[in-house]
Formats: C-alpha cells, structure tokens, sequence
C-alpha cells in the first residue's frame, strides 16, 4: 500500500531527534546559549561591572581582570566602561577603576536585589542550592525598584540571603559581619557557621556534597597547610584549606552557647535509641521548616526511630504519638541530643 | 514628635534589627511550640506512648519488612484489580443487556411512532444515547467495583505503609512516596487518580503525579489489551500457552507503563518542574477498622458517580460526533471515510491505520468505546456486513468474529502491539484533561499533560514500527 524505506524514516528520525537535543538540552542547549548571547545588553553590562569593583574594592581593578572576571569581549567592556564614566558612575585612578558615590550605590542596589532573589529561591521555590546564584544573576537585571521593594515585603523584609551575606537595605546600608574563614581558626577553637561562600562554584558545589549547614557549631580538631578536620554535629569533616577558606563563622567564647558533644543530626540515631530534639537547622526553609514544626519536630520534643525502611530511606519516627516518615535530606536538618 | 525623632527611632529599630539577628523569628515560633509541648505533656494521658506494644507496630514490621513488603503490596493490588476486571464483566453484561438489548429498540420503535426523520433517530439514538448507555454498562461496573475496594484499603490505613516502602523509588524519581498511591488509583481510573493527588501537600511533586497518573493503564484500557492480547499475541504461541503469554504481554504493557511513569517523572523534576516547592513528609496513621458501609457510600458517591457523570457529558457530544461523520457525506464519501483515508499515511507509517487514528479522535471521552467504533468504522471502510450500519458502534460476542473484523481491517501482529502501546501511551481521556484542569488550575499544565503522552506514543510506535520492518518482515 505504501512503500518507504524504513531504514530511511528511522534515520531522519534520529537525525531530527539528535538536533532537537542538541538545541534544547537543558542549560547547554544552543537555543539557550544563543539566546543568552543575544539578551546581553549595556544594562547588563555595566551592572555586572559594577558588581564586580564592589566584591573587590579592596583590589585594584583594571581592565584585564574584569575582562577575566566577566568573559565578555575586550570592546563590550570598554563601551561599558566608556558609558559609565559618562554617568559618573566610575572614574579612571592611574590604570585602575574607582566607583563614584553614585556607583557604589547602584552597586548597592543590584547586590540587594540579587541576594532578595537567592533568599527567594530558597524560601519559595524548589530550585536546588547550587542553581540559586545563576537564577538571581539573571534577575537581578530585569528587576526594578518597585519589584525589589515588593519582592523584599513578600519576603518579610528579610537582612540575610541563603549562604548567610547580608542584604543592603533599600537605604544602602549593609551590615558589617566580623567573622573569620574557617581555616583561621586555631585546634580546639569553637566556631558557628553563618557563611557559605558561593563563589566559584566549583568550590561551593564541593561544600554542599559535604552536607555542611549553615548555622552548624564546629570544634576543629586540625588545621594545617594540608587539610583543616573539625567536628560538627556528630560527624567529622576534612576539608582542604582553600574549601575552608569559603566558610566562614563566627567564634564562640560564651560557654552557655557551646552546645554539648552528643548534639548529633537526627540521621545518626539508631534503632532503639531515643534522643530529645535540639532544633531545627538554619537550612531547613520555608514551607519545608513550618511543615516540621507543625508535626512536632520541635526543641525538647523525644524521639525515637518507629520504622525502618526496606529501602533504607524515609525513616519512620515516632514523635509526639505520632509515626512520620521523613527523608535523609530533611533529618540531617534536626538536631537532637542523644540520652 | 518632630520628624527627625521619627527618623531616629526607624534607624534605631533598623539597627537593631541587625542585631537581633535572622533567628529571632524562628526561634519564637520554636519557643511557642515548645511550650506548648509542654503544657499537653501535664495536661494528657497520652495512650499512644507504648507503641511498641502495640498491634499497629507489629503489622506495620510485616507490611513493611523486607521479606514481606513488596510480596504483600504487589498481590493485594494484583488481587483488586483481579477483582475488579473479572467482577465487572456479569454487571457490565446485564447493564448493556438492558440498556442496549432492551431500551434502545423501545426506543427506537417509540421514535418509528412518532414519526422521526431517520437521521433525528439515528442522530439521538443510535448517537448520543447509544454512546452514553456503552459508557455507563461498561464504566460503571468496574468504578463501582474498584473505587470501594481502594477506598477500604485507605481507610484501613494501609496505603500510607505503600507510600512509605516505595518512596525511596520515588525520590530517585524527582517525585513523592505517596505517588505510588495516586499511581495505583490510576490503574482504576485516571481522572480519579488525578483527585487522589490532593493527599501530596508538596506543588512540584503534585503536578508530576498528575501529569504522569495517565502512564497508569486504567479500567477502561485493561479490555482492550486484554483482547488484543487474546486474539494477536496469544495466537503466535501454541494454544497450551496462549492465554499464559497474553496475560504476560497485558501484564508487561501495566510494567511498560509504571517505567514511563518513573521516566517522566525524573525528566519532568529536571527539567520544567525543577522550581517548584519540594517538601516531604509522610504520615503514618494508626490502623482502624475501616466503617464498611461508610466506606462504600462516599466512595461511590464521590468517587464514581462524579466521575461517571463527567464521562457521560463528555460520551454524549462525542456519540453525536461518530454517528455524523459516519453519515453526513462529502462528494461520494462519508466525512469518517475522508479522514480515514486522509490519516491512513501517517497511521501506516507508525504501524497503526486510518481506522485505529480516526477512532482515538473520536473517542477521546472515553477508553471504553475505543474498540467499538474501530470495529465501526471498519466495517464502515470494508464493506463488511456486520454490525448495525453506518455510525452504530457494536461489539462482537465471540473473541473469534471480532479478530475476523479486524483482520478484515488489515491488521497484523504488528499493528496490534502498536495498538496495545498506543492504548498505553495517548492524550488522557476528556474526563480526566477536564480534571487535571480542575485540579491545577491551568491551562499549561493541562496543555503539557495531554499532549506529551500522545507524543511519546507517536515516537514509541514508530519507533517499533521501523524496527519490526526491518528486522521482522
């Protein structure tokens, strides 16, 4: 009745599926890529140099580094730059770039709206951790004062992102942090987490596969040139000095903050066991917090495991007369105190 | 107070906002809590403390043990839907003997004495009525059947220790335990396994269970695979075998279709659902006797004649729509006889026809009339003298004359296992994209949730068409 060459039609349909794929794939799609290339415009440009001598205003910046840092073409920077100096927002000392007053106050305000965005996607979206800084590096441009203001409301005005920076206030004032990295601290020294550094990635998607929070009390137990080894919440880490470098804390020096060694993650408790909850982690956000709450999962409540999974994951937990089951991922995020 | 004092105190509370820090909040909403933890401990006998004791604890270590775990669920659910298939079919035949043997010629003969032009009689009755009583005889049966046993089995307090054995599945899958229970439902009936999906409190996980409830073959598509199954694939098996190997191939569409299910899902939680909330929690709540007669009140109130009533708004229009393009004539031809010749070249291409694209279109309302307006409307393009004329759907009683139509029809090995995987893998049925729009709200995921099964099953047919002719014949 009709006759084709199936061999033929299987071909053409691969071959179509195949560019289909390679157009489209998520992220590295040439669609997406294009795309990209094509939205970039002065706006963008200036606000991400901007953003830029603001991160390294202790530095001094010429042309060749934000060349670097950013990746856009040596003439797209220079009409940048050229713009900027027009809108006195920058100026020329010797080789390097200063900002005006007026520049670091638009620097100010895109810094703002990119962390309102990572404190967002943390709090009302799924988007995983390690997605939060591209999303908001993108919004940060389409954004304007009337949405950052709403944005900021929505969020109940909040004055610190996801990896722990403070967020400007719309006044331009931004709290001073005195914390330290984490590899400046000395063997036996006690210290909180309250910053992850998500910059470069590379590094930051290394201290998430660690499973280290935010909010986390640290004892370190080494530190040299090779690696820096600290307990926390049960478990013991060893990191390389430059990951540690990312993560900075605060000292602790009260002895009523220190919390006690059996302080574990709800994950390390075993059959049979019973422990008494300490808290929830700082990393547990949004819906998925309240959700915990509302069951029950709060300080001082027991709990014990109910049952075990064939699996191995969800745990089920008996707490507050109740059976819950949770994940992995969600436990790691309660602290307990073992009996 | 002058103006700059007002100033003051805002940066002051500003500032020390700063101090208090970003716990404050959280640590109050802990601190409410935890009082009141405290004031129910002095106040409540809490009986549940010894649970361990308990019988619920000792069920709930068999249902959810390694050994019996997975034994224990996958029979129950084998045994409901065993029950459900074969239990339908006496009510299901009593109905269409009444509602067809015995009300449709009452009908017609009361149309013949009043008079009707036969195009007013065949419009309403052989049409619009005809197509809402199939539906009832056949749709009825099996809901009324398999929603009691389900909503038994839910209220007993088993269905959560499901969700809980198989949630580590699920996670692998972007998705939620309690999908496994919106997935099973949907093994009963899709539209209602896309309700079920209420009981997952997170929005990402919630819209995969309903885009992807449809990969789960419902009621209305066990009959038709069963019976291509009987008439294609058992027959290419000595008899001895025959009905071993067509129960398998039915059985391994139903495992073809949960692996969709879990495709989908971990393509969809990569890709366009990634932003949505994720939370996960399960309870498991204690088990209760469940109240009987209770159970099978609501369950057929809520679940099966909602569902049946959307099915019959939705069967009527499309009964209209068989018997019209089945009479009304273009040039020579009928308007069915066009579209099949029209659709012939695409059907042929991914191993199916005219005939079986024609009546998915048409069928859409519904699963259950599929196979009557394929055998209509082959007779229609045949020639054939069977059935009831031009626009009439009918079903055959002997499996023998059916597979006669069909071969009539020039369907081979191959065309039947496309079938079979299009049955599997095509738009949902009307009643559930109406429910899937009910149920979130819009129009996008509606959109994605029709037409991304259908895709996949123009992609998966071709796919085995190519390959069957080339390695096969």
């Amino acid at each position: 009745m009709y006759t084709y060459n199936p061999i033929y039609a299987l071909l053409i349909f691969i071959v179509v599926s195949m560019v289909i794929f390679l157009l489209f794939r998520p992220n590295r799609g040439l669609f997406w890529k294009i795309r990209s290339i094509y939205r970039i415009d002065d706006k963008i440009v200036i606000e991400d140099i901007l953003k830029q001598l603001y991160h390294n205003e202790a530095k001094q910046i010429g042309i060749n580094f934000l060349v670097n840092a950013l990746g856009y073409r040596d003439s797209t920077i220079i009409s940048g730059i050229d713009k900027m100096i027009d809108g006195n927002l920058v100026y020329f000392e010797g080789e390097h770039l200063t900002l005006t007053e007026e520049g670091h106050d638009y620097a100010l305000k895109i810094v703002r709206v990119h962390r309102l965005w990572e404190r967002y996607l943390a709090e009302k979206t799924g988007f995983d951790k390690s997605e939060w800084h591209g999303i908001a590096e993108r919004k940060e441009h389409e954004t304007d004062d009337e949405e950052a203001k709403n944005l900021a409301s929505s969020l109940g005005n909040p004055i610190f992102d996801p990896h722990g920076d403070p967020i400007p206030t719309s006044s331009g004032k931004i709290a001073e942090l005195d914390s330290i990295p984490l590899s400046g601290l000395k063997v036996g020294d006690i210290g909180k987490i309250i910053n992850i550094d998500d910059n470069p990635e590379l590094i930051y998607k290394q201290i998430l596969a660690e499973n280290i929070h935010i909010g986390s009390q640290l004892k370190v137990l080494e530190n040299n040139t090779t690696r820096v080894t600290f307990y926390s919440e049960g478990e013991e880490y060893r990191l390389a000095p430059i990951v540690a470098a990312n993560i900075k804390v605060l000292k602790v020096n009260t002895p009523e903050e220190i919390l006690e060694d059996n302080v574990i993650r709800l994950t390390g408790l075993k059959p049979d066991e019973t422990a008494i909850i300490e808290g929830i982690s700082k990393e547990s956000r949004g819906d998925s917090r309240r959700r915990l709450l509302d069951l029950g999962f709060v300080k001082g409540a027991e709990i014990s495991i109910d049952l075990v999974n064939p699996f191995g994951e969800p745990t089920a937990y008996f707490v507050k007369g109740t059976t819950i089951a949770l994940r992995d991922d969600q436990a790691r995020k309660i602290l307990i105190k073992k009996d | 107070m002058d103006k700059r004092n007002i100033q003051n105190i805002i940066a002051l509370a500003n500032e020390l906002r700063w101090k208090i820090g970003d716990d404050f909040h959280d640590n109050l909403a802990e601190g409410i809590y935890a009082d009141a933890a405290e004031i129910v401990e002095d106040a409540i006998i809490d009986k549940n403390r010894d649970r361990k004791e308990r019988l619920d604890n000792k069920i709930d270590r068999i249902v959810t043990s390694r050994v019996w775990g997975f034994p224990i669920m996958f029979s129950i659910l084998a045994l409901v839907l065993w029950i459900t298939i074969k239990g339908a079919n006496y009510p299901s035949a009593f109905l269409a003997d009444i509602l067809l043997g015995d009300v449709r010629p009452m009908l017609k003969s009361f149309a013949a004495s009043l008079n009707f032009p036969w195009w007013l009689s065949g419009f309403l009755i052989d049409g619009v009525y005809l197509a809402v009583a199939w539906v009832i005889a056949v749709m009825l049966p099996p809901m009324a059947i398999f929603f009691p046993l389900f909503t038994l089995l839910e209220d007993f307090g088993y269905l959560p220790r499901v969700a809980f054995n198989l949630d580590y599945l699920f996670k692998k899958s972007g998705a939620h335990g309690k999908q496994a229970l919106t997935m099973s439902m949907g093994f009963g009936c899709n539209a209602a396994g896309v309700v079920a999906t209420r009981i997952i409190d997170s929005p990402r996980e919630r819209l995969i269970a309903i885009i992807t409830n449809n990969f789960s073959l419902c009621n209305g598509r066990w009959p038709t695979q069963i019976l291509l199954a009987t008439i294609f694939i058992g027959a290419v098996v000595p008899a001895s075998l025959s009905s071993i190997v067509s129960l398998g191939a039915v059985f391994g569409i139903a495992v073809l279709g949960i692996f969709f299910m879990f495709f989908v899902s971990w393509t969809l939680s990569k890709t366009l659902l990634k932003g949505e909330v994720s939370t996960f929690n399960l309870e498991l709540p204690p088990y209760r006797p469940p109240d009987f007669w209770r159970t099978i009140y609501t369950s057929i109130i809520d679940r099966t004649l909602i569902v049946l009533w959307r099915a019959i708004v939705f069967a009527a229009p499309a009964g209209a729509v068989i018997w019209l393009i089945s009479n009304l004539y273009i040039g020579d031809q009928s308007i069915a006889a066009w579209m099949i010749h029209y659709l012939d070249g695409f059907g042929f291409l991914i191993g199916l026809n005219g005939v079986i694209l024609l009546a998915y279109i048409v069928a859409i309302p519904a699963n259950e009339i599929v196979i009557p307006t394929i055998l209509m409307l082959t007779v229609l393009v045949t020639g054939m003298h069977i059935g009831e004329g031009a626009g009439v759907m009918f079903e055959l009683d002997s499996v023998n004359d059916t597979a006669s139509v069909l071969k009539a029809g020039g369907w081979t090995l191959l065309t039947a296992i496309n079938v079979m995987l299009f049955s599997l893998l095509h738009n949902p049925c009307s009643t559930t994209i109406y429910t899937i729009y009910k149920e979130t709200k819009s129009m996008k995921w509606t959109v994605l949730a029709s037409i991304l099964p259908i895709i996949m099953g123009f992609v998966v047919t071709f796919v085995v068409a190519q390959l069957w002719r080339i390695f096969v014949n």
